[in-house]
């Protein structure tokens, strides 16, 4: 079981740069383009929900400000970025926007930061121009702290990020079908660990859940989750003890970034583009409310889901603004849904777990 | 002959109810939760037993439901109690389209639908405004006894307002309106308006469809009871013992589990 679980993050951050002298770099969510980072020796590590207690941070930002952002903040107020080389702000919300203002303008914490930008739905011509420019951009700025790029290692990293798509693809397609013997608890575990692994350590770790783990699973009620990441993490394990498997989901830090397959393409940057833009709707990138709830129902209609629980990080903008009108959109059509609102690392309360049950029950 | 039990550990009282194999209601017992929830519910089921006149072998089925349910080591099965209220409620009145439940520490609205399934369903768990706990801090702050709040608000000539939802507020706004010398019954009225208000936006987002039963132990508040009737337009179902409902839908859960398993 546990040759599934790569070391601690502090524990990896550090052999990363003492084995292959790689610069860590703490990300904040959501979208940006690894590719580029693995190719320079950068090891991109995200910072979603790291478990801390919120106190510094709130001498900074206003009380109605998500705690992605507030943890995130609170992780460089206590100095546990010590190890980290750099850090990237990809502009997800404002709220990430205002973090980044803060800790580049303010805090003078004496490390490079970077900022991203990806273009927002409505798509037009002009917005894979944009995406590219962007893309070169980042690529430059990196490269005066930390050397040229070389194009055909970059070519290599998009390759690779296509081979982890793919695996990981893999795993919910077997996972969807009741093909994949893992608890929700586990499948998150391991593929949460993209989030700090180098594709290297990552990809055989991957590889060997999947070939473990192929296999007819027990029957379980099949659900989706949706929203920012699995929250509160104590959730799953619920789901777990009710006997309910998430057969799909439509989390920001899963498979929304899943890429989907490649179109071949030359020019790795173009790839990186075309990735971007093929990836699924998503309330960071404005994607239209309706292709959103089809999406839903087609994850619901392929696994049989009979419903949706919406894991609500309090006061994510981007996933607020449209979940009144995703809950009736989905009523409308069949599909019943259930929001779990709560801070990161709050824990699941007594309440919550049984509003939880109560909706597996009104499903089954 | 074989009975069913239901016990629902709730966070005030610890309901338990038995049924006979007809599924007719043989005996109901009511006790204090206090501050075991196993004990109590031992409590509950013996209280039961006694007044049913039966031993405890006799029980063919347990389903434990309410907060505590998971600390009822005896039980059968557990379920939740929305499914519970919305199940007893059914059964005790087979018209109903929502159950208004408000307990002791939250409150939920609940979509009915045939043979009393949850259609949907929304809960009050964030803070103690427009539940039972929020009735009790007042009584405690007026000075009254808590099931006497019902009748007192009902001779009030009119009520006063309080503005605050929020239980800590709300009970600092009630110590001005006695230090202003206002009436204990008007402002026991505003009390209930306050939880009725509350409880009404819940209501809304499930909507009222068909028959409203109302069940928790607030149900037991004429004075409440008639302000969510004024609301809704129309009179709600209600039981002698309302807090009796979730235990109620339990014991049927365990009787419909063993008609199930033949």
């Amino acid at each position: 079981m546990t040759q599934f679980y790569g070391p601690s993050r502090k524990r990896y951050i550090r052999q990363q740069k003492q084995t292959h002298g790689r610069h860590p770099f703490g990300v904040f969510p959501a979208h940006y383009p690894r590719e580029i980072l693995w190719a320079m020796n950068v090891l991109p590590v995200e910072i979603w929900d790291p478990p801390l207690e919120v106190s510094h941070a709130n001498a900074h930002l206003q009380p109605y400000i998500c705690s992605v952002v507030k943890l995130g903040l609170e992780l460089i107020l206590q100095g546990q970025c010590d190890d980290l080389d750099g850090f990237l702000f990809p502009h997800t919300c404002d709220s990430i926007q205002n973090l980044a203002s803060i800790v580049y303008d303010y805090l003078d914490i004496k490390k490079p930061c970077y900022f991203f930008y990806h273009p927002k739905a409505p798509y037009r011509s002009s917005s894979r121009q944009y995406y590219l420019e962007q893309l070169q951009t980042l690529a430059s700025r990196l490269e005066k702290q930390l050397g040229p790029l070389d194009l055909s290692e970059l070519k290599q990293r998009v390759q690779q990020g296509e081979r982890l798509a793919y695996v990981l693809r893999e795993l919910y397609t077997l996972r969807a079908r009741g093909e994949l013997c893992a608890s929700n608890t586990e499948f998150y575990r391991v593929i949460r660990q993209g989030e700090y692994l180098h594709p290297d350590d990552f990809l055989p770790i991957l590889e060997g859940f999947l070939a473990d783990r192929k296999g007819q699973a027990d029957r379980l009620c099949p659900i989706i989750l949706s929203g920012i990441l699995p929250n509160p993490q104590e959730i799953l394990h619920l789901l777990d003890n009710l006997e309910a498997r998430v057969a799909e989901d439509d989390l920001l830090n899963c498979s929304r970034r899943l890429l989907q397959p490649p179109v071949a393409r030359e020019d790795p940057f173009e790839a990186l583009a075309e990735n971007y833009f093929a990836m699924p709707p998503c309330t960071t990138k404005d994607s239209p409310l309706m292709e959103r709830v089809g999406f839903l129902l087609q994850k619901a209609a392929h696994t049989d889901a009979r419903g949706v629980i919406f894991c609500m990080v309090k006061f994510c903008e981007p996933e607020f603004f449209d979940l009144p009108q995703m809950v009736e959109e989905l009523k409308e059509k069949g599909l019943a849904s259930l929001v779990v609102d709560s801070e990161l690392n709050q824990g699941l309360s007594g309440q919550l777990a049984t509003r939880v049950e109560a909706f597996l029950e009104m499903i089954r | 002959m074989d009975y069913f039990a239901g016990i629902d550990v709730g966070a005030l009282s610890t309901d338990a109810v038995i049924l006979t194999a007809g599924s007719e209601v043989a005996a109901y017992s009511i006790v204090e939760t206090g501050a075991n929830s196993t004990d109590a519910a031992e409590e509950a089921l013996a209280g039961v037993l006694a007044e049913a006149e039966i031993v405890r072998s006799q029980i063919k089925r347990i389903v434990a439901t309410g907060y505590g349910r998971v600390s009822v080591p005896f039980a059968d099965k557990r379920v939740t109690e929305i499914s519970c209220h919305a199940l007893g409620a059914y059964h005790l009145f087979p018209d109903t389209g929502t159950v208004i439940d408000i307990g002791g520490q939250d409150s939920k609205v609940i979509q009915v639908g045939e043979g009393g399934k949850v259609l949907n369903f929304t809960m009050n768990d964030k803070c103690a405004a427009g539940t039972g706990r929020f009735l009790e801090v007042m009584a405690n702050k007026l000075q009254v006894a808590l099931d006497e709040m019902g009748e007192l608000s009902l001779r009030a000539g009119r009520e006063v307002p309080i503005s605050s939802v929020c239980t800590v507020f709300a009970e600092s706004e009630v110590v001005s309106l006695v230090a202003q010398n206002h009436p204990t019954e008007e402002i026991i009225r505003g009390l209930h308006r306050s939880i009725v208000n509350r409880v009404w936006n819940m209501v809304k987002a499930v909507g009222v469809n068909g028959g409203v039963a109302m069940t928790g132990g607030v149900a037991k508040n004429r004075g409440v009871v008639a302000l969510m009737e004024e609301k809704l337009g129309q009179s709600v179902h209600l039981h002698e013992e309302p807090q009796v409902v979730g235990a109620l839908g339990a014991a049927l859960l365990a009787w419909r589990a063993s008609q199930s398993a033949g």
